[in-house]
């Protein structure tokens, strides 16, 4: 960057004229607006691709543990069992989930089970508002299928804008 | 009759002097929170705002009380190695002439709200005010610590070099007002003009004397956090610490009361004897005194703004340069403004002019081209580019 600012003159130098338009700069960030957020009052809300807390949806799921295969650290617990169902007037053996737990301490939310997920769309994802995870006890962060799926109070996953959604099919569209 | 001149000579006047050291001292406590606020806003945070939030106290006015009890609570350490005496006596030394001036200082109009009226109060006050590094040499010294030791000797020279131009720099007010009597001072500058149009140059360097007086920015180097810890208090904890705390924003108090008394008209607010002027207020009875009074403290709070705000710009100065400024601008800059003063006050009597109304033209003129060089419109940035690009 080639910056030319106005040549000081000697009137400057003598009345100290720098210092004072110092004083002038932080007179005026007095009043300007702050950047703190005062966080428990205030919360900042994340971008729409921000990933934060799981979300899991038993409609969609098919039960295929993909999703426990693809976990690099295997805090994916899923229980499957064998029900014949009467599917289109005919009796077909179907999968269905008993237990899906996430073990969410031990996660690096690195969201490879939501790419390894085949449903379409995703039965897990992690593009959540949600980041607000601590707490008092460890196993709290223990989830099951039913906290997986329905949350009280946490803020709902609002959807991909439209312009975004394109790039996330091409990106996910081979998983 | 010894009733009454123990009431006139000790009760009174230590009633007067309670009552101001109680005011200075919540102002003290205050500016602690106020410091920590100011300078956020300046830059751009919001400083400490959470204090008493409980308690439905707004913008953490709590944290005004809360710093001295955790003061108080906290485990008051001695480092084992350090001169017993010596380390007790250093936060008390500084203490006690900051804390004897508030008895010189004319708050408000004569009778009621002067504490003692000493005829040479000016020099009494300088002469205590001065006192205040033993403290802080002996408490750097007493602690064993390179960092608390050189912190003190930086203290002892900077204070030592800036109390000549301090000094000096009051001789020219004293040359128009012909007084060492900080009532007298007032007087004649509410009948004539505040002392800081014809001694300007005089003003200016008070101010930069005694923030360098006070170490503080530009001048804290005794307690440059980034080259010596904390300086002279490193090893100070708990109330020793909150002592020298104390002692340095009392001490600022009182140089804030000696520049609005010098150079900005204490109590009065009245040019060449109109407004409110010390008789005006006199003839009002207590109602004219605490508007005076309030006068007063308002004008010292915002030169306490002023050293946040000064705080808040600068960065510190080189030890060398700090002599440099002090030894070689300082001084001969205030040696200047006494020799013309001088010469115009005399010019004036032997061939009937008044040398104050020239200094003060003159004073005028340069604050007025000071102003328009400052707020003038200008171009912000002529040319910004890329050097590849062109």
């Amino acid at each position: 960057m080639h910056v030319e600012y106005p040549k000081p003159r000697w009137s400057d130098k003598f009345l100290l004229l720098d210092m004072l338009e110092g004083l002038k700069t932080t007179f005026r960030e007095l009043f300007k607006p702050k950047v703190t957020i005062r966080y428990p009052e205030e919360r900042l809300e994340p971008a729409n691709r921000f990933r934060g807390m799981f979300k899991f949806s038993f409609d969609r799921c098919i039960a295929c543990k993909l999703c426990a295969l693809a976990c690099p650290i295997d805090i994916i617990y899923i229980d499957v069992h064998d029900e014949q169902r009467e599917v289109d007037g005919k009796m077909r053996k179907l999968k269905v989930l008993d237990r899906y737990d996430i073990d969410v301490k031990r996660c690096m939310f690195c969201s490879l089970c939501e790419e390894a997920c085949p449903t379409k769309p995703k039965s897990i994802w992690l593009t959540t508002k949600t980041y607000e995870l601590a707490t008092y006890d460890r196993n709290d962060l223990y989830f099951n299928m039913q906290q997986l799926e329905y949350w009280e109070g946490r803020p709902e996953y609002a959807g991909l804008p439209a312009d975004e959604s394109d790039t996330k099919q091409i990106e996910g569209g081979t998983a | 009759m010894t009733q009454d001149l123990l009431m006139r000579y000790l009760i009174w006047p230590l009633v007067k002097f309670l009552v101001a050291f109680i005011i200075v001292q919540v102002i003290v406590a205050a500016m602690n929170w106020v410091e920590r606020r100011l300078l956020g806003l300046m830059q751009a945070r919001l400083g400490p705002n959470r204090v008493g939030k409980e308690f439905g106290i707004p913008w953490g006015l709590a944290q005004i009380i809360a710093d001295p009890i955790k003061f108080i609570l906290k485990e008051d350490i001695v480092p084992s190695s350090s001169e017993k005496v010596a380390y007790f006596l250093g936060p008390m030394l500084p203490l006690i002439p900051a804390f004897l001036v508030f008895c010189l200082i004319p708050y408000g109009p004569p009778p009621h709200f002067v504490v003692t009226h000493v005829n040479v109060g000016l020099l009494l006050i300088l002469a205590l005010t001065s006192t205040g590094v033993y403290g802080i040499i002996l408490g750097g010294w007493a602690s064993n610590n390179k960092y608390s030791l050189m912190g003190g000797l930086r203290s002892a020279a900077q204070m030592v070099s800036y109390e000549v131009p301090f000094g000096l720099s009051i001789v020219g007010v004293l040359m128009l007002c012909g007084s060492f009597d900080l009532v007298h001072i007032i007087n004649y500058q509410a009948s004539h003009i505040w002392n800081l149009f014809p001694q300007l140059i005089a003003a200016f360097i008070f101010l930069v004397a005694m923030n360098a007086e006070n170490n503080r920015t530009p001048f804290d180097l005794p307690e440059a956090e980034s080259e010596l810890v904390a300086g002279y208090h490193t090893e100070y904890s708990a109330m020793k610490f909150a002592f020298f705390m104390l002692a340095e924003y009392s001490s600022m108090i009182v140089n804030c009361c000696l520049m609005v008394s010098l150079f900005f008209g204490g109590w009065t607010l009245a040019i060449n004897g109109y407004g409110l002027t010390t008789g005006v207020l006199r003839s009002w009875g207590w109602t004219g005194g605490i508007l005076g009074a309030l006068i007063f403290i308002s004008k010292v709070m915002l030169f306490m703004l002023m050293y946040i705000w000064f705080r808040a710009t600068f960065p510190r100065f080189r030890f060398d340069q700090l002599m440099d400024l002090g030894w070689k601008w300082m001084i001969p800059l205030a040696l200047a403004n006494i020799a013309v003063t001088g010469i115009v006050v005399l010019l004036g009597q032997q061939f009937n002019f008044q040398g104050e109304v020239v200094l003060s033209i003159a004073g005028a003129a340069i604050i007025a081209f000071t102003l328009y060089l400052l707020l003038r419109p200008r171009a912000k940035v002529i040319h910004a580019r890329r050097v590849s690009e062109a």
